[in-house]
């Protein structure tokens, strides 16, 4: 199978799972009881006009090929239980970049980082810098990262007041400036933290392995200094699985970081997904699992697609 | 060898962190007395009605004699005069001065005046809006004050002017109001808000294609505008609850009857049904759903499968039985046939109603006149307070914000004919804000930041009415939802109030910048006195008064209230500082000479020529409710009574249950403290050494106490805070036997006899009479001496039922079958840039408000200090 033809499948797969997926978790979500009308003193029946008007007393297939229509139509509903009203997409829309912003920051430091301290340890292996890095990646990895955000946003922003506790509004800077990204270095350094360690004790596991290869000791031999037999070698091999575990890493962080958000007031849409479950709100719940489930399934086909670009000996969709 | 050492410097460097990290940039907190104090003079006095204490006497003849004085027919008096605030410190003050605050996360962000749903989209509401009236402090500081805002003039009562209309009958008063409005009102953008603006905006909230959150507010409650409700259901069904408040009910189960189909009808004929999803004010505001777990499975499932998709479930002959077969089991609390009527409703069918017949027209071009429902008792109070709210929107704006749908839920044109359903968005953005109150949004982020600047055309800062108010320029509300993130913000002075957690008050609680905000809830121990429950466990010296009050004589509340709760300060009486016992004021109950007396003389201080104190106030004051001397004495002679009636033989060991939710850190820490509290009582006398507390870990301790299996609990009552005098009956008088709310199992209030002699004349009845009707819901509880008899307690003056009570209080305290321990609170910081108005909580303003808040530093001069401040 060609590769057009592998990609072509792969996207057609990509499609039915989506459906799949988007069919499953409405129908759960459905099923589940809306929250009680709680409110003494209220007219409840306020809510159930409301929840009428919004079409929740239809049956479920109706609803389900009702909404599919509007979402075809770019229409992902409005907010019920949350944001009442307003359009899921553009609160969405409005929360997303904070998100990607910041992680994306923190995954560009963190990689030439992680992978500096990984090569280093594995080039030093059993050499007591090896050791120290070895040892403060154990460390570094086995603390959750609001520990290092709380630790990092009392000394870094309290004690000394080198940047601010919390990340800067649009009002206060531009998205993309240095003041915003000043702001936003607490939070970057905390989530870069988990990061930098496993991607440093990968690349250096890796690398370690890799360094004790025949091949490499025939490039020494055929002429290679070692820092070329490394780079053009050793490396680019070690690297097949690294660059997935970047991407995923930078996928997995799209979704954003609850705790770090909360800790550094990030209005990012870290517990949007959460919310949207607990208090039932179903159009936002829809919108955040496509968001979710199109991200995974993206990141699927490009890692797959990654290692043939990586190492062309490796071909996908062959036999 | 050096991978040793790397290790050990490694270690060492950590250790440093860990010191640095847990060292502290601020000093000892300064030590203060601002805590809830009790009002000193500031407090009304108890003029009309009262004890015979007034003039400071010592000991007075007879201290359960009240003087009465009955409430003025129709309304009450209100206060009008407000506070002047501090001249110069107001929005005439050429510096800038910034309020920072905060609010946590929210999942709303609408401060559409007819949408706005939570307390952070009302923070936003309260700035860029104004009421008819508001209240505000008062001259004195102490109690609130109506002023007129969007209102000209205070409500006029033109009932009479509208007989034949609008549901007015010959005779009728109270129910059409006439209010003037304020031709100087404006939107931000300068658009005159004139009778028309009114109108649109009424109709709008009540437009039944929009539903709007707020739409009840003017059919629902108190205040119903007549006809409100047939506008806004015209032509649908609704369910309507068979009691909204648990007091008033539109049927009994006696007035229904079964149809030929086994159902439940109405003498109308409409068909009822069983309420799951709702709140019920029969459960406090829970559902049943919240319940179902306690439901037996078949039961629940059974009722769920019966439910429609609102959880309403036809109340059949079958899913009535069901029902009634839990709420009547030993699980739900035994209730009668007759209480299933408070988990019922019936759908009532609206016809269609047109506008002109809602009570809401104008009569000039800045008069209207709102007619209600019913008639409004103490109209002085309550018709301000239920126009203390405006629903006025921008109309051109409102219009813009609208979004149409037909029945398919698809978007439509604003002149379709298909119309089904409205949103709206309005309040919801900078954009599609149209502010008219003393603030105008200028900026806002979603979940980030929200800035709102003063509002240059605004009234209040042209009309010299509002002088020694609004010094604030600027609101910066950031939205921040982690407390710590917040704290180290205070800290460093980029915000100017933080809310405390009770991980925060062993560091605070000693603060001079401490403000406490009162919550309704006292927490108490409550003994079990009852002899023959106390003898299966050989603990009957509970039953012993000296005994009990002895143990409650060894507590000392402040250390327990400082040390284990969060924020809680130390209990003497049963109702805190939050209930109000003069609605026209806003005083409270608390902070009266009567109820101050109750307490001075529960705890034995005297005052006055040849007391301890100086006066009521001093003694007041110095109550601690912890005398160890006397503890001591008290318990000699406990062990004395108790060996003389049989109920201690003098060497067995005595353990009194203390029954507690959980064994958690802090019930270990608290029941320490009790226990030491019991044995420090007990030193010196027969009991030392054999009495003592044991903890027993019961989630179910309420219910163990009800039927008399343990010793002492904690237990905890609030009430409504208007309502200050019906706590005593409905939760301390009702049954000794555990089958009512009363948890002091055994102490039967009904044989003990109480005298109180009013105006001179002796009236005895049972203490739980006395709670009866001084609790008021019984027209056929009366109290008489044989020659006259007494009012409705209702009848008398505030200070008059504030006499009445403070005599009740203190005698159901004196018999120790409950100890208050700690009144609830919730706690905060205000920083040192500025400050509240007054620094103890008032009901229904708080501290003031921003209004006026007044600063120590302007934003140029606190960008020098604040960061090196102490808290």
């Amino acid at each position: 199978m060609s590769m057009p033809k592998y990609v072509l499948k792969r996207i057609l797969l990509m499609i039915l799972t989506f459906g799949v997926v988007a069919t499953m978790c409405f129908v759960l979500i459905k099923l589940l009881p809306l929250p009680a009308i709680k409110s003494m003193g209220k007219d409840a029946n306020l809510i159930i006009k409301k929840r009428e008007a919004m079409g929740y007393n239809k049956p479920l297939m109706v609803q389900y090929f009702r909404y599919w229509k509007h979402v075809f139509q770019g229409d992902l509903g409005l907010g019920e239980q949350m944001y009442e009203a307003q359009s899921v997409l553009s609160i969405v829309a409005q929360k997303l970049p904070y998100t990607i912003v910041v992680n994306l920051y923190s995954i560009l430091i963190a990689i030439p980082i992680g992978l500096a301290f990984g090569i280093y340890a594995a080039l030093r292996k059993n050499k007591w810098q090896d050791y120290v890095i070895s040892t403060a990646v154990m460390v570094v990895y086995s603390v959750p990262s609001y520990v290092y955000a709380f630790l990092v946003q009392f000394f870094l922003c309290y004690k000394t007041g080198w940047f601010s506790l919390t990340v800067a509004s649009k009002a206060e800077a531009d998205f993309i400036s240095w003041t915003m990204f000043k702001s936003m270095l607490p939070a970057i350094i905390s989530l870069g933290f988990g990061t930098i360690a496993g991607l440093t004790r990968f690349t250096r596991a890796e690398l370690a392995e890799v360094l004790t290869g025949d091949y490499l000791l025939l490039a020494r031999t055929k002429g290679l200094t070692k820092s070329q037999a490394i780079t053009r070698h050793a490396l680019r091999n070690a690297m097949v699985p690294i660059l997935p575990m970047i991407l995923s890493e930078f996928i997995g962080i799209l979704g954003g970081s609850l705790i770090i958000e909360n800790i550094f007031a990030i209005p990012g849409i870290g517990k949007l997904y959460i919310t949207a479950i607990n208090v039932r709100d179903y159009n936002f719940f829809m919108a955040l699992t496509f968001f979710y489930t199109l991200i995974d399934l993206v990141a699927g086909l490009v890692i797959d697609l990654s290692y043939g670009f990586i190492d062309p000996r490796i071909k996908m969709g062959a036999k | 060898m050096n991978l040793k050492k790397i290790l050990a410097l490694v270690m060492s460097l950590a250790m440093v962190v860990s010191m640095v990290a847990c060292g502290d940039n601020t000093t000892e907190p300064t030590k203060s007395n601002s805590t809830l104090a009790p009002a000193s003079s500031e407090a009304p006095s108890t003029n009309g009605g009262s004890t015979e204490t007034n003039g400071g006497s010592t000991t007075p003849s007879n201290p359960n004699s009240v003087t009465t004085a009955l409430a003025q027919v129709g309304s009450g008096e209100v206060g009008y005069a407000i506070y002047a605030g501090t001249a110069g410190k107001d929005y005439t003050d050429p510096k800038v001065y910034t309020f920072n605050d905060y609010i946590e996360s929210t999942t709303s962000m609408n401060w559409s005046p007819m949408n706005w749903e939570t307390n952070s989209d009302s923070y936003v509401l309260d700035n860029i809006s104004s009421g008819f009236y508001t209240f505000q402090l008062n001259a004195a500081k102490n109690g609130w004050a109506i002023a007129c805002e969007m209102a000209a003039e205070l409500p006029v009562d033109v009932t009479s002017e509208y007989v034949g209309k609008y549901g007015i009958a010959e005779g009728d008063t109270a129910k059409a109001w006439k209010i003037k409005l304020n031709e100087n009102a404006c939107f931000e953008d300068g658009t005159k808000i004139n009778a028309d603006t009114y109108i649109y905006s009424y109709q709008q909230l009540l437009d039944p294609l929009m539903i709007n959150r707020r739409a009840d507010s003017l059919y629902a409650g108190d205040f119903c505008i007549y006809g409100a409700k047939n506008y806004f259901y015209g032509g649908k069904s609704a369910m309507t609850l068979m009691t909204e408040d648990g007091e008033n009910y539109v049927y009994q189960l006696s007035d229904l009857t079964v149809n030929a189909d086994g159902v439940y009808v109405t003498p109308d004929g409409a068909e009822v049904y069983l309420v799951l999803a709702d709140a019920l004010a029969w459960c406090g505001g829970d559902s049943l759903a919240d319940y179902s777990d306690y439901f037996p499975e078949e039961i629940w499932t059974a009722l769920e499968n019966a439910a429609d998709s609102n959880g309403y479930v036809l109340c059949t002959k079958d899913n009535f039985a069901n029902l009634f077969a839990f709420t009547s089991s030993d699980d739900w609390g035994n209730e009668s046939e007759d209480q299933m009527i408070n988990y019922m409703g019936y759908k009532v069918e609206y016809d269609s109603y047109s506008w002109d017949e809602v009570g809401i027209f104008k009569t000039g071009d800045y008069e209207i006149v709102l007619v209600t429902q019913n008639s409004i008792s103490d109209a002085n109070y309550y018709v301000p307070y239920n126009l203390s709210s405006t629903y006025l929107v921008e109309e051109s704006l409102w219009e813009s914000c609208k979004t149409y749908f037909n029945a398919n839920g698809d978007v439509v044109d604003a002149n379709s004919a298909d119309i089904a359903s409205i949103t709206t968005v309005y309040g919801t953005s900078k954009d599609t804000t149209a502010s008219y109150g003393p603030y105008k949004l200028t900026y806002f982020e979603m979940d980030k930041q929200i800035t709102m600047e003063r509002n240059e055309n605004w009234y209040g800062y042209s009309d010299d009415k509002h002088l020694g108010q609004y010094q604030t320029d600027i609101i910066s509300c950031q939205v921040i939802a982690e407390h710590s993130t917040a704290l180290l913000a205070f800290l460093k002075g980029e915000l100017d109030n933080i809310g405390l957690q009770s991980d925060d008050m062993e560091k605070y609680s000693s603060s001079a910048y401490i403000r406490y905000t009162p919550q309704s809830y006292t927490t108490k121990l409550t003994f079990n006195t009852d002899v023959e429950s106390l003898k299966s466990r050989g603990t009957q010296v509970l039953a012993n008064q000296n005994f009990r009050e002895a143990f409650s004589l060894a507590i000392d509340r402040n250390t327990f209230a400082k040390s284990y709760t969060s924020a809680g300060s130390a209990g003497y009486g049963m109702l805190n500082y939050l209930y109000v016992y003069d609605p026209y004021t806003g005083a409270t109950y608390r902070d009266t000479d009567a109820a101050k007396k109750a307490l001075v003389d529960l705890y034995g201080l005297t005052y006055g020529d040849d007391g301890d104190y100086d006066d009521l106030d001093d003694a007041y004051d110095a109550i601690t409710g912890y005398d160890l001397v006397k503890a001591k004495e008290l318990m000699a002679k406990a062990y004395d009574e108790c060996i003389a009636d049989g109920s201690y033989d003098g060497t067995s060991t005595v353990e009194i249950s203390l029954s507690v939710y959980q064994s958690d850190d802090i019930y270990v820490k608290m029941f320490n403290f009790l226990n030491d509290a019991l044995k420090a009582a007990c030193e010196g006398t027969g009991f030392e050494g054999k009495v003592s507390l044991t903890m027993e870990v019961d989630a179910d301790y309420y219910n163990t106490m009800y039927s008399g299996g343990t010793d002492m609990i904690f237990s905890t009552w609030g009430g409504a805070t208007y309502s200050p005098y019906t706590l005593l009956y409905e939760c301390y008088c009702d049954a000794s036997d555990g089958s009512g709310n009363q948890m002091e199992y055994g102490f039967d209030t009904s044989a003990i006899d109480l005298t109180i002699t009013v105006d001179g004349e002796d009236f005895t009845a049972s203490l739980q009479k006395w709670a009866l009707w001084a609790d008021d819901s019984d027209p056929d509880c009366t109290i008489s001496n044989g020659k006259t008899t007494l009012k409705q307690f209702s009848a008398y003056d505030a200070d008059t039922r504030a006499s009445f009570f403070g005599i009740l209080e203190r005698t159901y305290l004196s018999y120790y079958t409950t100890t208050p321990m700690y009144y609830r609170n919730s706690a905060s910081l205000v920083s040192q840039k500025g400050d509240y108005a007054v620094t103890q909580y008032i009901d229904l303003i708080g501290f003031g408000g921003l209004a006026y808040y007044t600063y120590t530093y302007d934003d140029t001069e606190w960008e020098t200090v604040r960061g090196n401040l102490q808290y």
